[in-house]
């Protein structure tokens, strides 16, 4: 199982009229995977997701979820997924285990499993004593966790949470990033998407893909991202002096008294400048590139192989 | 200037939804054109079969024969009171006059005389038109004697008083269901759809048919429900009378009439991104409805074109059936085809409804 594609995507293209909300976009998720797709408002995220989910069909392309096509048999394709939208899917008038009850017998759940799942869900999310509440009644943190257990009680080996944390205060996000950390351990297939790329880097992802413009720039795990899109040695030093701009090649980034973080084209270069300079070295340290540099590089579209092509930073 | 900017900004989103703009420009030319046409400009013209069942022997020999039929109004006479109410129900008649025992015994002494006349539910205002005419064409021999003496009483068949609500209330009831239903539809699916709801049922492995069912299912039972209380409501307001057999039929035709129509409004509701738009075309679709079915203005009385464009609308047919079961009393043998267009319907809407459903509903 642990080698299977859970979800399969070749040269997936949607358009809108005129409009490439997703232009051959291609990529594969493995089961047990957590997979991130990150990407700015409008990159294409959610269009790909209601397609997986098939919620919305591809104008071409091939689109494989659970092993099943999603355009030929898109029962069985339902039957092994579970979404989290961007827009909380319970009905106001409801009560929370209402909700639950009401979707989870669209998988054709008896109501003693339901039941039990449903308890069993809402107490590891801390809301079972709000079971009897309506929806309407609800703070947006309490809606979204009733939102994750409505999508997990039918027990869905893929899920897919797009934007699960929009909207929420930082208590209740990390209450639903831990959730999500949790849900990997148990060895879900997860689609994520966000645009918070600290939860990204926090929940360790097993593969990260950044959107713009409908297509994918970048795909690969955290580490192959940032080193793929690093373009320059990010060096910390701390030194018994301030050291002059003059004295050192590079773009300085931050300075103050003896400490200076400073980007430099060619490392030994720098070390060896810095050795000829009478200085005392009191610490010394390279930088890899935050996600949010690398996210931020290609969303502005800065990024050196931005000429409409995707980057496999496995390559 | 405020004021102004949120006017603007109103005006603005509503020019921006094509589809809202298109049958918010149709609504008034369709209302304007319908009402316009609807009504004979003339009158209308009242001719039709003209119903007999006499309870008077001097007047069976005598009289019978000697009546006159016009080119446009023919007598028929009948041998029993069931056989003219049966009459009516089919449509072979246009009014029905009920003569009794002693009608020509009162006409010969002079003595005023009640003649009873019961108006084909269908278009009563032929009916009570023509019964004016009639007290002439029964006395052409000592017409100003008759005109003096004889009254008539429009009745019911079950000899209940006969007013114009009884002639409307058959097709209110089945207006205001399918209304119901529909302004539910629009609710049910497109605000679902803008809530995301629809997205949480479209994604479970739940079939794209009992979708549509359900809603049909649910929207037929509100409108059932609506209708049940306008029946207590005519019942206790207006005396509307019921029968058992026709309560039943009534409870029938209600929920076969708003299940009809409902697949219809699947089709329509799914299509619309914004329940706004989604309640505007239900709108232009439903009130012209109205006026082409039948339920305040006789489809008879329409310009024929019209007459055949009411034969379009599953309301024409629900509200001719139950007008013949609550007004007539009579059952299945007089409303067979009203029954079997309106079951022809709700299959055949649903069924597209079910097919188009995924469609319509996809981005």
């Amino acid at each position: 199982m642990e080698n299977k594609k859970a979800i399969l995507v070749r040269n997936l293209k949607k358009y809108f009229k005129k409009v490439k909300a997703v232009d051959d976009v291609s990529f594969e998720v493995k089961y047990g995977e957590l997979f991130a797709l990150l990407g700015q408002n409008g990159a294409g995220k959610s269009t790909t997701i209601r397609i997986l989910t098939n919620l919305a069909v591809p104008t071409s392309g091939y689109v494989e979820v659970a092993g099943y096509n999603v355009l030929k048999d898109p029962a069985n394709v339902r039957r092994n997924i579970g979404l989290v939208a961007e827009k909380i899917i319970l009905y106001d008038n409801l009560t929370a285990v209402e909700n639950i009850k009401f979707f989870s017998r669209l998988y054709g759940m008896k109501d003693s499993l339901i039941k039990d799942r449903t308890e069993k869900l809402l107490k590891l999310l801390d809301i079972w004593n709000f079971k009897d509440m309506l929806v309407s009644k609800m703070s947006t943190g309490m809606k979204q966790k009733i939102n994750l257990a409505r999508a997990l009680v039918p027990d869905p080996p893929i899920i897919f949470l797009d934007e699960p944390t929009l909207g929420l205060d930082p208590v209740s996000t990390k209450h639903i990033r831990d959730f999500i950390i949790g849900l990997r351990k148990e060895g879900r297939t997860i689609v994520y998407t966000t645009h918070v790329l600290h939860d990204v880097e926090l929940m360790n992802v097993d593969e990260v893909a950044i959107m713009r413009k409908g297509k994918i720039m970048a795909i690969g795990t955290l580490n192959e991202i940032k080193k793929h899109f690093k373009k320059a040695e990010i060096v910390e030093i701390e030194t018994d002096r301030r050291l002059l701009a003059n004295e050192v090649k590079g773009k300085i980034v931050e300075q103050e008294d003896g400490y200076m973080k400073i980007e430099v084209e060619d490392l030994d270069q720098f070390m060896k400048d810095i050795t000829k300079l009478n200085v005392r070295i009191r610490s010394f340290k390279t930088l890899e590139p935050s996600l949010e540099d690398v996210y931020i590089e290609i969303s502005e579209g800065n990024s050196p192989e931005e000429q409409s092509k995707t980057v496999s930073a496995k390559e | 200037m405020r004021t102004l900017d949120i006017a603007w900004k109103d005006l603005k989103t509503f020019l921006r939804g094509k589809t809202r703009v298109i049958f918010s420009v149709l609504m008034p030319i369709i209302m304007m054109i319908m009402l316009g046409f609807i009504f004979p400009k003339t009158g209308g013209s009242y001719s039709g079969n003209i119903g007999i069942y006499s309870q008077d022997l001097i007047f069976n020999a005598k009289v019978e024969k000697s009546v006159s039929s016009t080119s446009e109004n023919k007598m028929i006479f009948y041998d029993s009171r069931q056989d003219l109410i049966n009459a009516l129900a089919s449509g072979k008649l246009i009014v029905g006059a009920i003569i009794p025992k002693d009608f020509s015994l009162a006409v010969a002494l002079k003595r005023p005389v009640t003649m009873d006349i019961i108006p084909n539910p269908a278009n009563p205002q032929a009916g009570i038109m023509m019964s004016q005419e009639l007290v002439s064409m029964l006395g052409q021999q000592d017409a100003k004697n008759v005109k003096r003496n004889v009254q008539s009483k429009l009745i019911n068949a079950d000899g209940t008083h006969f007013n114009y609500y009884d002639f409307t209330v058959p097709g209110l009831m089945a207006m205001i269901a399918i209304m119901s239903a529909m302004t539910g539809l629009a609710s049910a699916i497109t605000r679902e759809r803008e809530l995301g709801t629809l997205d949480g049922i479209m994604v479970t492995p739940v079939r794209r048919g009992s979708v549509v069912v359900g809603k049909v299912l649910a929207q037929s039972i509100r409108g059932f429900v609506t209708a049940m209380i306008i029946l207590v409501v005519s019942w206790l307001f207006f005396g509307v009378h019921f029968s058992g057999t026709s309560l039943l039929w009534t409870i029938f035709l209600l929920l076969l009439g708003t299940s009809s129509f409902i697949g219809i409004g699947v089709m329509i509701t799914s299509a619309m991104k914004e329940q706004e738009t989604a309640m505007i075309s239900m709108t232009t679709l439903t009130f012209p409805m109205m006026f082409f079915s039948g339920v305040f203005f006789p489809v008879q009385q329409m310009p024929k074109i019209l007459q055949y464009i009411s034969y379009i609308f599953p309301l024409t047919y629900a509200a001719d059936a139950l007008r013949n079961v609550i007004t007539l009393n009579v059952g299945w043998s007089f409303i067979w085809v009203d029954v079997v267009v309106l079951v022809g319907y709700a299959i055949v809407s649903s069924a597209a409804a079910a097919l188009t459903f995924q469609r319509l509903t996809y981005d």
